[in-house]
């Protein structure tokens, strides 16, 4: 398995609780932009002849809000230089809003088979307070465009003045409009983001009540038959995100676009967060890389553990075993006795017990040397 | 018999704290050319990180100063400085034996504290002569006069010609050195005698060994002399010797009446003690120089290395830091939930907290500390009487007749205006009432007697919040008092802690057991499980509370570039936990052994 990510680094407006790279005044750039990551993948080309790529991840930033020919030629570009398979799962991010029909036909004949759209809330007020640039009705549009595709809706927990009711509401609406795939985030309001005011006046839900509105958004999912198939991930029978079961898994991918990192043969690297850093980088014919890091032994097994124990399928041992020349039960023995009570293995494989899995942390951090 | 130089001043500096001691002293040195302003750092005696940034003195330093006098003769002043706090009376007490002269510094605004009476008291009783110094007399609050009227009422020294300085401003300051010159006694002694030096201090140096602070009563010494001390059998050849300049300046020899140190590449620490006398091997001296008192520690602790394989890094450190500070005892303990360690004995609460501080910082130690504690003593049905200082190795209470427990007396200088919460707080305290003596129109004494429990752990802090910082207080143990105590267990998760127990009296062992089961809730960090927090007295519950069990600690959104940022998060709250004991099945901030017992909620 291996994937390919994309950076759209551009936005019609930052929300307030964003840190990711994205530049809402930007736009006039896309052009130049795109140019530069069709160029990026052609400098990618030799060095990675010998992969087959089984997915293409485009993501931002919101990379609806640019003009959808860019988008088609970039799947162009990928199956051009890359061995992207023929079923390869080809997603785009998006934002009501943002799309129109004619963008969604387009994005589907040059491959994409894979949505994901940012709801967040179905509740318009606490839309406008978190800065998204939608209301409720423009999703429910933007899902009628999408009736039949698989498509994933981002869904947040958290929020400022947010009921149970109101997660009730939300989810309900992504089900009835027909998502296949639900991811359901607490907010985190990072340091720097404008959010972070609120957090510090002690507007959010504290760390108690997000977990009852954890607890009970996993329930109303499984009700609607969603299984959580990671911690913030949850699906319909065999919808699965192929491209972060990836990550999950310690699988490689490569990156494009300002930001994007990679893992690539135990290197893990990330390219520049400067947009003028990063033309000036390609143009010169340079990569735009700035952190690059071997990932040794230790740590590869420490990544295994940390990212699989996020997952439902939990942790395969024999794999690991095999992987690592290790014996998993004896070189883990304190940790998984400290921890007796909150794991259980099944069928080979180590898991977090369902109830557990929201405090995973305490219990990684066991397994880390 | 060849008298001493007549051109040597021995004295020290005694002073409250705050009251300048260390400002002076480098306003001296500055003075006598020693070391230039340039090179000056502030508080240059003051040479402990910790020293500088409390602004207290705990260790003495001495330095050497050429001064000439306005009779036309260039002295040599060795200057021993001394710690202020009533917890380091023992430091004072062996810079004092070193000295002929002290000089006592009296704030002009604030006149004579009580610890600083009780040092004076100390340097008459070793027959020195006492220079007042009025200090401070720039600030517009100095009263001059009423500091000097004081000094004559109270200690009933003339302070007629006492000099008015300004340490800080520079002002005076040679008035003080004229005046050393004039009523400080120059050394006595016999240069041809047999060699007798008094050793006040020593630290360990890795190339040359454990280095001796000496003072020379009689004789001399120079390398190559073969030495030995009283109570060592051991001889050894000295390879350096000379003086504080203030860093160690090599000379060719010392002699009676100087102060200077000792090198004679002596490996081991416990072969030379402070307050032993050094003396020639080939020309023994009959009679050691009177050492001092032992100081008996009064608060114990125990202190484990927060990493158990460090034991042995923990017992050479403290092995060093006994070398310059006798007045440390420990010896090696075990605990269960804190593994093996050492119980330490201290002079006082501020002595006690140092050493940690010292043993963290100077020796790059992290170390659990558990709640101080007294030495109680216990009388055993059977008749047999031992003392305890530890609670977990008390007798099982069948066995015990009863208990008795340290008292102090103690002495609180106040305002008037403070009495209330003065006498409040002490009632609290279980003190009983003594004496009341109106000192002046504004300073009252009051005596009471106290049991030492009570006053190790806030007693200090209290009274200078409820008497907004005015009085100051001393105190001195008399004696044992048969008292009802009890032994409180803590129990995490149904499982007794030995390193939380304590023993409290009767009547506020319920209080205490409340206390401290709510500062533990909030202490101890929720976990995968809910935590019960119980106290109990011989095995009945009398407080309990609960840690909740934690409900949510994970890492949103973990993908594509996030894994190595995630990653370090996670290796961050490792960190984190590898500050914590395990006890039982329960994560447990090493903090929380002394934290919890300072913080007492009212």
């Amino acid at each position: 398995m291996a994937g390919i990510y994309v950076h759209v680094p551009f936005c019609k407006s930052k929300c307030r609780y964003c840190d990711f790279t994205s530049f809402p005044d930007k736009l006039g750039f896309a052009e130049s932009y795109m140019t530069c990551v069709y160029r990026e993948m052609l400098m990618r080309k030799e060095e990675l002849s010998g992969y087959t790529f089984d997915t293409l991840y485009i993501g931002g930033g919101t990379p609806s809000v640019i003009d959808e020919s860019y988008i088609a030629m970039l799947v162009a570009a990928a199956r051009k230089y890359f061995n992207l398979a023929k079923d390869a799962e080809i997603t785009i991010e998006m934002n009501p809003g943002t799309v129109s029909a004619d963008k969604i036909k387009l994005y589907k004949k040059c491959g994409i088979n894979r949505f994901s759209v940012g709801l967040q809330t179905a509740i318009d007020s606490q839309l406008r307070e978190l800065g998204r640039c939608h209301n409720l009705n423009q999703f429910v549009d933007c899902a009628k465009l999408l009736k039949g595709e698989n498509f994933n809706a981002d869904v947040m927990i958290g929020l400022k003045g947010q009921t149970l009711d109101d997660i009730d509401k939300t989810i309900q609406v992504a089900a009835a409009f027909g998502a296949s795939h639900i991811s359901m985030y607490a907010l985190t309001p990072e340091d720097g983001t404008p959010i972070y005011t609120d957090y510090l006046n002690g507007e959010l839900p504290d760390g108690d009540e997000v977990a009852d509105m954890y607890e009970f958004g996993v329930k109303k999912l499984a009700e609607l038959g969603f299984k959580r198939y990671e911690v913030s991930n949850f699906c319909k029978e065999g919808k699965e995100s192929r491209h972060n079961l990836n990550y999950w898994r310690r699988g490689e991918y490569i990156g494009f676009g300002v930001s994007a990192s990679s893992h690539i043969n135990n290197v893990r690297f990330t390219n520049t967060f400067d947009l003028d850093e990063y033309f000036k980088c390609i143009l010169s014919g340079c990569l735009p890389v700035i952190d690059r890091q071997e990932i040794d032994l230790p740590a590869r097994k420490e990544e295994s553990i940390m990212l699989a124990l996020r997952t439902a399928e939990g942790l395969d041992i024999g794999k690991f075993n095999a992987e690592y020349s290790a014996d998993f039960f004896k070189d883990y023995a304190p940790a998984l006795e400290k921890n007796a009570s909150a794991l259980q293995t099944v069928g080979g494989r180590l898991r977090i017990k369902d109830e557990y899995l929201y405090v995973q942390n305490t219990i990684i951090c066991d397994f880390l040397s | 018999m060849k008298k001493p130089n007549r051109l040597i001043r021995n004295f020290c500096i005694i002073a409250h704290i705050d009251h300048g001691k260390s400002t002076l002293a480098d306003r001296l040195i500055e003075m006598t050319g020693q070391v230039s302003k340039r090179d000056m750092e502030e508080q240059l005696l003051d040479s402990m990180d910790i020293e500088r940034e409390r602004g207290i003195t705990i260790k003495l330093t001495p330095v050497r100063m050429f001064y000439d006098a306005d009779d036309g003769n260039e002295y040599i002043f060795n200057l021993i400085d001394t710690p202020g706090h009533v917890d380091f009376t023992y430091e004072v007490s062996r810079s004092l034996a070193a000295c002929e002269g002290a000089i006592l510094i009296v704030d002009a605004s604030q006149g004579i504290e009580a610890q600083t009476l009780a040092n004076v008291y100390l340097a008459l009783e070793n027959n020195l002569e006492i220079l007042p110094v009025i200090n401070k007399i720039d600030l517009p609050s100095a009263r001059p006069d009423e500091a000097k009227k004081e000094i004559e009422d109270v200690i009933g020294l003339d302070a007629s010609y006492a000099p008015l300085v300004s340490a800080k401003e520079g002002i005076n300051i040679k008035e003080v050195l004229e005046a050393a010159v004039k009523y400080f006694p120059a050394p006595d002694g016999d240069e041809d005698a047999p060699l007798k030096a008094l050793i006040f201090d020593s630290y360990y140096d890795n190339y040359k060994g454990v280095i001796l602070f000496v003072r020379l009563k009689d004789g001399k010494v120079a390398v190559g002399d073969k030495i030995t001390t009283f109570r060592a059998d051991k001889v050894y050849e000295v390879t350096e010797v000379g003086v504080f300049a203030p860093s160690l300046l090599p000379k060719n020899g010392l002699y009676a009446g100087e102060v200077g140190y000792i090198a004679a590449s002596i490996k081991s620490i416990q072969d030379v003690a402070v307050g032993d006398t050094v003396i020639n091997a080939e020309d023994r001296a009959a009679e050691p120089l009177p050492g001092y008192k032992k100081v008996q520690p009064v608060v114990f602790c125990g202190i484990y290395p927060l990493d158990g394989s460090r034991f042995n890094d923990l017992k050479d450190a403290l092995l060093k830091l006994q070398l310059n500070d006798a007045s440390l005892v420990f010896e090696p303990d075990t605990s269960q939930a804190l593994g093996f360690g050492f119980r330490c004995g201290f002079l006082g609460l501020l002595h006690m907290e140092i050493m940690q501080e010292r043993l963290e910082r100077e020796f790059n130690l992290d170390i659990i500390t558990t709640a101080p504690s007294v030495s109680y003593r216990v009388i055993k049905t059977d008749g047999e009487s031992l003392f305890v200082d530890n609670p977990s190795h008390l007798p099982p209470v069948s066995e015990i007749d009863y208990m008795e427990e340290p008292i102090v007396h103690a002495d609180i200088y106040s305002p008037p205006d403070y009495l209330g919460q003065i006498m409040d707080l002490c009632r609290e305290k279980r003190g009983v009432f003594e004496q009341m003596t109106y000192l002046d129109a504004n300073r009252v004494k009051l005596e009471y007697k106290l049991p030492l429990n009570e006053i190790i752990f806030d007693f200090f802090d209290q009274i200078k919040s409820r008497t907004r910082g005015y009085a100051s207080f001393d105190y001195e143990l008399i004696g044992y008092e048969r008292s009802k105590l009890v032994k409180l267990d803590i129990l995490l998760n149904g499982e007794v802690c030995d390193a939380l127990s304590m023993i409290v009296h009767e009547d506020s062992a319920y209080t205490r057991g409340r206390t401290l089961c709510e500062n533990l809730k909030d202490a101890i960090p929720r976990q995968l499980f809910e935590i019960p927090v119980q106290a109990a007295i011989g095995g009945k519950i009398i407080a309990r509370e609960t840690v909740k069990a934690m409900r949510k600690d994970v890492l949103a959104k973990c993908y594509g570039g996030d894994i190595t940022r995630k990653k370090k998060l996670l290796e961050k709250q490792k960190e984190g936990k590898k500050r914590m004991r395990t006890i039982g099945s329960v994560e447990v901030p090493s903090e929380v052994f002394m934290q919890i017992l300072k913080t007492n909620k009212d």
